[in-house]
């Protein structure tokens, strides 16, 4: 697996379906994931990923598997919806979670506190996002989320722009 | 006023460093004769009570950790349930995060900005502060010093109504981590591993090195 797709949106969503069907025909070695069949809790902020199990989190759904992907990925395309002007509840909670990869350790990155991260692995994503939001918005916190995982941000497009995001995918 | 307080951290309430910083507030607040009720988002058997709070109340305070740079997910979870309401009930909110810097907590708070409108409410300003991470943690004595600032914030709420951008900014600081302070983080990295180390021992007995990579072998 090179390309890592990972939806919130169920396989039936129109929209999303055929978006995936065409990113998993354009990006070579793609993997597609519906989370919704899924049990992915929110994160608890119990902080043991960190403190008390170093690397691993103690709540045992489906989301280490999806995280060992991360790991093995060359980027990370989420779908997902917005709600609110953010993206959906599901698809934070994929994000929050993602703490194990970070260890309790601190660095300082361009003159701010980051953490030191606990593998060498050069994280990229990218957000494709059905739904009514700030595009400057979204991009604004992905980039930021992502430094702060010491990865990049590939850019959060509309499905509208796919073509947009495919060109950042391919190129990464 | 009468202020509906919603901590919005998935953490366990004993736990939570919200739950701390808002009792702290609420000392400072109350103390000018106002009056809280406080609820839960780690209690997710009260969400319903909670959505019937938020409905009733006019002055609403949402106090939540930062989670990757935004609201957590639970936060958000929470908030898509919420019936919009007419426009009259103002919305506050109480942010804390654990790196240092000021800086850290703009993008959320670029966010917050925009939240009340979608719930059909007004946007009463954000108390914005970092370094939160230890308050759990530390002893007493210290947990008090890092918590007085946040009565005196309640005070401060109290007398304005809201919180006014410029002193919630004076209360951020520092926004950048002086060039000094960073070379004492950067020399202090030993030390600060061994704090790291004993925290996990003396509160998540816990001896495991806190970089260890149970999933090196899968990297790629
Ligand atoms: C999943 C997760 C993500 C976090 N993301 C950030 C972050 O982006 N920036 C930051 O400064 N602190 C971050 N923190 C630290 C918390 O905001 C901080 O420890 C806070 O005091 C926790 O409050 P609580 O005990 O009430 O949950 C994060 C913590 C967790 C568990």
């Amino acid at each position: 697996m090179e390309y890592l797709i990972v939806s919130t949106l169920p396989p039936q969503h129109e929209g999303a379906a055929e978006l995936i069907g065409q990113l998993a025909e354009t990006l070579p070695q793609a993997e597609v994931v519906y989370t919704q069949q899924m049990k992915i809790s929110a994160c608890l902020g119990c902080n043991s990923c960190w403190l008390k199990t170093p690397g691993r989190c103690p709540i045992h759904d489906d989301y280490e598997p999806l995280m060992l992907k991360f790991l093995q990925a060359k980027a990370v395309v989420f779908v997902c919806d917005t709600k609110l002007g953010f993206l959906s509840y599901q698809a934070k909670n994929l994000f929050d979670r993602i703490l194990p990869l970070a260890t309790m350790y601190l660095t300082i990155v361009d003159g701010q506190m980051r953490h030191i991260p606990r593998y060498h692995k050069n994280l990229a994503a990218a957000v494709l996002y059905t739904g009514q939001s700030d595009n400057a918005y979204l991009n604004r916190w992905l980039a930021r989320a992502m430094l702060n995982l010491h990865g990049v941000s590939l850019g959060a497009y509309p499905f509208e722009e796919k073509g947009a995001a495919l060109d950042a995918l391919a190129h990464c | 006023m009468h202020l509906l307080i919603v901590s919005c951290t998935p953490r366990a309430v004993a736990a939570s460093n919200t739950d701390k910083i808002l009792t702290a507030f609420c000392e400072g607040f109350e103390a000018q004769g106002n009056t809280t009720e406080r609820y839960y988002l780690a209690r997710r058997d009260t969400w319903p009570q909670i959505r019937d709070a938020f409905a009733q109340n006019d002055d609403v305070l949402f106090a939540l950790p930062l989670f990757v740079e935004c609201v957590p997910g639970m936060m958000l979870e929470f908030l898509e349930t919420l019936t919009p309401k007419a426009g009259k009930t103002k919305i506050s909110f109480l942010l804390q995060g654990g790196f240092v810097e000021g800086c850290q907590l703009r993008c959320c708070e670029a966010y917050l900005e925009t939240l009340p409108a979608y719930l059909g409410c007004i946007y009463n300003g954000t108390l914005l502060k970092g370094g939160m991470f230890g308050v759990s943690f530390v002893p007493d004595q210290q947990r008090e010093k890092v918590l007085a600032p946040f009565v005196q914030a309640g005070t401060q709420f109290a007398q304005d109504g809201c919180f006014d951008k410029q002193k919630a900014n004076e209360f951020a600081q520092p926004e950048y981590l002086s060039k000094g302070k960073a070379l004492v983080l950067r020399l202090s990295k030993p030390v600060q591993k061994m704090v790291f180390r004993k925290i996990a021992k003396e509160k998540m007995h816990s001896t495991e090195p806190l970089d260890a990579k149970p999933f090196l072998q899968v990297v790629k």
